[in-house]
């Protein structure tokens, strides 16, 4: 399920240097290292089995003092898809066992995210495909991210009864304006430009060029991996247009075409509005993700789609009516909390908030999701409570307080980590 | 996490042994090429729950303040900075021009009232929206204080007037356009000639039964309104309070609204505006001087709750006294002091923050030949400068924080007691931050004088908060007064002592223990019941007394007052400081044992040993011997020490995010590296 690419076989590698054999034959390859997620037919969803191989390697290789740069991608259509719920779902659920089993899924998971949130070597996530939830855990976090024309992003856990976590209360609040707050509640998705624009992707690659990216990356030899890697990605990176209708445009943009189009042609009049409108989001979503509350921001929302109707305009809204309003909730104040966190912080706060999900006394709207979405797929879920207004601040707040009432519970527990400094200050 | 932390400081204790041998004594030679910046976070760690400390500091509405941040640092309206490796800094440009200032703090107010911050600010009454209200105040404050004196002057001034003295007719016309800005108010009650002394404004105006309209009218230059916030360019109506002459008699102090600008912005015919000025601060206020030659304003826009003018021209009143009628029309600036009280507090814990951060990262001198240069913080005389401070700052917090609850919750018998409760914590509070900008400013070294560090900058914003809404030194001697009258008709009426916390002259005059051990200067009893009352009722006694000599010699009751003003100077800062220390004691009373009543008693023992050892009255009264005060000097050193471990979890407890904190508190090698 996780491969260590064979032409850069590490112990290969190492026994061929034990051995006294020139070095300088296949010196890259000592110092970069390429683990492929390797469940292509489940998207490369995230098991218990992976979590644990990919932690135990990105230790090894921070220890390891011959690897510079460690490269993580998927194989087949998707990078990864998240931490599977089925097994979780399927131990509370079905078989009835303690929703702290599925708390130790996630705090695993957690835990492989602040390693690399916090890895003193350098990490290249390739993006080549589907990037969700736990699958942006394992590479936003990661010095370089790479985005490819094939990318497609989301953060979908507000469909699935869950919040956005794996730190996307962490990353997610850290992009410009509230882009963030879109992201994490719509589930929008986002293509590899957008990524590149917001700030998600470090550099953009076609993925025609991808073999020859990772070829010269092994060459990185005993220069310094942050510079060399830098200067690599940069000579590869391409600068993608944003689609027409990106959700990632900003009126500055507008302002010049709009000059020039008024300027240089007899623009038609039609054509204007529709293109005006397009990049125009950025804008909208500021104005309206900014709002105190879940209800001003979708009524904002609505108020914006009257006064200027558009089919995306009404998708954002639609995506947030179908959400389960107990996420949504709970996924915005995250979100909001987070911006003001470390990311051991963020984590911390997500894993409470998870357990509280998985014990379902607020709501139980992560069975519900994941029967609506994974199980039964009629993407036709009964959502407790069923609308916001019944979600009380009250019962929002219980999601962020610790589960003291459960025996031996604990927060989660994160191992003290040794570049410290990049605890406080994000590469995001 | 406190675990953790413990791991990390273990960590990296045992990384500094273990690799000394390999930097020999050689050390000052080749010492390593450049200094290493170190979080304070590395190496201190959390004796108690910072979330948890932070809500009983910020007292309400955490979310809501959370909410108000966020939308400043993702906002690019905020002067967003990114300094030293991606860390975000948000705090005004003050190389921008006066007009610049002005105009960039309009489009913030604007931005907040798109994204509903100013919801209810008007139309919505009770405890909650009011406390509401007063949190997002005080976050606007932290950012730039221009904003909240602009919001101050629209809301709290112009609104609360029409919201108060204003009736059903006026709250219809004004208050949700008010809200929604279609309306900018500005106050105009200042005039060049007369400030806190509001009765003797020039400014009149008479009835004109004919069109049934006022005429307002500035007879001479000193009657020219001054310091008019927001009428120099943006307001375009104002509240003016003038003399109000009918019939020839003049009836006092009147509210009225007159229109200043038209919609287009043009100043009204009759109208005179000019510009206050640059000044040491707030320039982001369009401060200004207005005069009125003869306006007439229709009979309606008399603001008519106390008393009102018929269309032909007779004066009806309920309250038939003057005086009284003057006093129902101060009464609503009390919500005006205990906002700037609140406020004052929220920039001494920025400054603090600033500096204490920045204590814990700076290093200077070393103690030994070759040794690592010293911690800032781990100074005896730097933990004295900046730990007292950062303990009254904590205590100050909860006295602004009961006063808000006070004044939410006020009913017709309490406002008494608000009333003068807020002239004495708008007094200390706003001195003890001016006090604190500048120990913190001074603390931080030349770093202090960057405005991008905040501090210094602080210090020009924020000094206006000593006089405007009541001189601080007028405000402290009206304490004095209020509690000479309570004193005076509690003695005539021979009845005991009840509000204003002065219960304690009820019981025997409390006598000090000779002897001052370490546990009786930090116990709760002995420090409020014994030496705060003994300081408080003996000096009410000799002040009363001596006022009371001087009236007897044939002095009038006020210029008694005014000659034993260094008495009421005492009597008004031992009544404050009391009422604090009271606030600290409930707070630290209602928790439950535990590291944060720990950290809160020793907090409490430092403000009020601090107290005792600041003021000169415990030895030239007599309260406590020259021995004793040496053992309250030695206590607040022993205080010292055990509260340096606390300080990066107190400062952090503030919960103002990192954005809102200059790069000195953070990494400032890199925030200053070349590239």
């Amino acid at each position: 399920m996780l491969n260590v690419s064979k032409k850069n076989h590490s112990s290969h590698n190492s026994i061929r240097n034990r051995r006294g054999r020139s070095e300088s034959k296949w010196p890259q390859r000592l110092s970069v290292r390429i683990l492929t997620l390797n469940r292509p037919k489940q998207l490369n969803a995230l098991n218990s089995n992976m979590i644990t191989r990919l932690m135990q390697m990105f230790l090894e290789y921070e220890e390891d003092p011959n690897v510079k740069i460690v490269i993580l991608k998927g194989q087949g259509r998707a990078f990864c898809v998240g931490g599977d719920p089925l097994p979780v779902f399927r131990d509370i659920v079905i078989q009835g066992k303690s929703w702290r089993v599925g708390a130790d899924f996630f705090s695993e998971q957690y835990k492989l995210d602040h390693i690399m949130a916090t890895y003193s070597k350098v990490q290249i996530s390739i993006l080549n495909g589907i990037v969700m939830g736990g699958g942006a855990g394992i590479s936003v976090h990661g010095r370089f991210r790479i985005a490819t024309e094939k990318t497609v992003f989301a953060m979908p856990e507000t469909e699935l009864g869950l919040f956005p976590d794996v730190g996307a209360s962490y990353f997610l609040s850290r992009l410009p304006g509230f882009f963030g707050e879109y992201v994490g509640l719509t589930g929008a998705r986002l293509d590899g430009a957008e990524m590149l624009a917001c700030g998600l992707a470090t550099h953009f690659v076609p993925s025609s060029r991808l073999t020859a990216l990772e070829a010269d990356l092994c060459k990185v030899g005993s220069s310094d991996p942050v510079t060399f890697a830098s200067a690599i990605l940069n000579a590869y990176t391409k600068h993608p247009k944003l689609k027409q209708h990106s959700a990632y445009y900003r009126q500055v943009y507008n302002i010049f075409f709009h000059l020039l189009l008024l300027l240089v042609f007899e623009f038609d009049g039609y054509l204007l509005s529709s293109f005006n409108s397009s990049l125009r989001r950025l804008d909208v979503i500021d104005r309206c993700f900014s709002r105190r509350t879940m209800e001003e921001i979708i009524s904002a929302l609505e108020k914006e789609a009257i006064e200027k109707p558009n089919e995306w305009i009404s998708a954002t809204i639609r995506a947030l009516k179908k959400a389960s309003p107990a996420s949504l909730k709970i996924s915005l104040r995250s979100i909001r909390e987070g911006r003001f966190q470390g990311v051991e912080q963020c984590l911390i706060r997500e894993y409470r908030m998870v357990c509280h999900v998985l014990k379902r006394e607020i709501s139980k709207d992560f069975v519900e999701g994941c029967r609506a979405v994974v199980i039964d797929k009629d993407r036709n879920p009964k959502w407790e409570p069923r609308s916001l207004e019944e979600m009380k601040d009250n019962m929002v707040e219980r999601y962020f307080e610790r589960v003291d009432e459960e025996d031996g519970w604990e927060d989660l527990k994160l191992s003290p980590r040794k570049n410290l400094p990049a605890l406080i200050i994000a590469k995001l | 996490m406190s675990e953790n932390c413990a791991l990390r400081r273990a960590n990296v204790l045992a990384n500094h042994i273990l690799q000394s041998p390999h930097h020999p004594s050689t050390i000052s030679l080749a010492r390593e090429a450049c200094l290493q910046y170190t979080p304070p976070e590395v190496n201190e760690s959390y004796g108690f729950q910072v979330k948890e400390m932070r809500k009983l500091l910020d007292g309400h509405n955490l979310e809501d303040r959370d909410w108000l941040y966020g939308i400043i640092i993702q906002s690019n309206l905020f002067n967003r900075k990114e300094r030293g490796g991606g860390k975000v800094f948000v705090s005004p440009d003050y190389n921008e021009t006066m007009e610049q200032q002005r105009e960039i703090s309009m489009k913030r107010i604007m931005y907040f009232l798109e994204n509903g911050v100013f919801k209810g600010w008007l139309t919505e009454t009770g405890p909650e929206s009011e406390l509401k209200k007063f949190a997002l105040y005080e976050v606007c404050g932290m950012y730039d204080y221009s904003l909240s004196a602009k919001l101050g002057v629209h809301f709290l001034l112009w609104g609360n007037a029409i919201k108060f003295f204003g009736t059903k007719r006026h709250h219809e016309k004004w208050l949700k356009d008010t809200e929604d800005y279609l309306v900018k108010g500005c106050f105009a009650m200042t005039e060049l000639g007369h400030g806190s002394n509001v009765k003797g404004i020039e400014t009149v105006t008479s009835y004109d039964p004919r069109t049934e309209e006022f005429v307002i009218n500035t007879p001479c230059e000193s009657a020219q309104k001054y310091w008019i916030g927001e009428a120099a360019i943006h307001a375009n109506h104002a509240i003016v309070i003038s003399q109000l002459e009918i019939n020839e008699t003049n009836q006092g102090i009147h509210v009225f609204i007159a229109q200043i600008r038209d919609q287009d912005g043009n100043i009204c015919p009759n109208i005179h505006i000019a510009d206050c000025g640059h000044k040491i601060g707030l320039n982001g206020v369009d401060t200004g001087r207005i005069w009125f030659d003869n306006l007439r304003i229709p009979r309606e826009n008399l603001l008519n709750s106390v008393a009102d003018v018929s269309p032909d021209g007779e004066y009806v009143s309920a309250i038939k006294n003057p005086d009284q009628r003057f006093g129902a029309f101060l009464a609503p600036l009390t919500s005006g002091r205990v906002t700037i009280a609140s406020c004052a507090i929220y920039s001494a814990k920025v400054g603090l923050a600033v500096a204490i951060r920045y204590s814990l990262s700076r290093r200077a001198f070393s103690i030994v030949a070759n040794g690592p240069e010293v911690l800032l913080l781990d100074y005896p005389s730097h933990q004295r400068r900046l730990l007292p401070l950062l303990a009254k700052t904590y205590a100050m917090s909860f006295a602004a924080n009961d006063m808000k609850m006070m004044y939410v919750k006020r009913t017709p018998e309490t406002n008494k007691e608000i009333h003068v409760i807020s002239m004495g914590l708008k007094a200390l509070l706003t001195w003890h931050n001016m006090r604190t900008l500048q120990e913190c400013r001074e603390a931080c070294g030349g770093q202090g004088l960057k405005t991008e560090n905040r501090v210094g900058h602080l210090k020009g914003d924020y000094d206006v908060q000593t006089t405007f809404e009541g001189d601080n030194n007028v405000l402290m001697q009206q304490v004095s007064k209020s509690l000479f009258a309570e004193y005076v008709s509690c003695k005539k009426r021979n009845k005991p002592f009840k509000g204003l916390g002065l219960e304690h002259m009820n019981s025997p005059r409390p006598v000090l223990p000779t002897q001052l051990t370490s546990s009786t200067l930090r116990c709760s009893h002995f420090q409020q019941k014994n030496v705060f009352c003994l300081r408080e009722r003996d000096l009410l006694e000799r002040y009363t007394c001596e006022v009371a000599e001087l009236q007897e010699r044939g002095k009038s009751r006020e210029f008694s007052f005014l000659l034993s003003h260094q008495l009421s100077e005492d009597l008004s800062k031992a009544f404050a400081e009391k009422a604090i220390l009271q606030a600290v004691l409930d707070a630290e009373a209602k928790l439950p044992a535990g590291s944060i009543k720990d950290v809160m008693g020793l907090v409490r023992s430092m403000y009020a040993l601090i107290c005792m050892e600041e003021d000169p009255s415990f030895l030239r009264y007599g309260y406590l011997s020259r021995d004793s005060v040496g053992d309250v000097r030695r206590e607040v050193s022993k205080l010292c020490r055990e509260l340096r471990p606390h300080a990066l979890a107190l400062v952090t407890s503030f919960g103002i995010p990192d954005a809102f904190l200059g790069p000195i508190a953070f990494n400032w090698i890199e925030a200053n590296a070349w590239s």
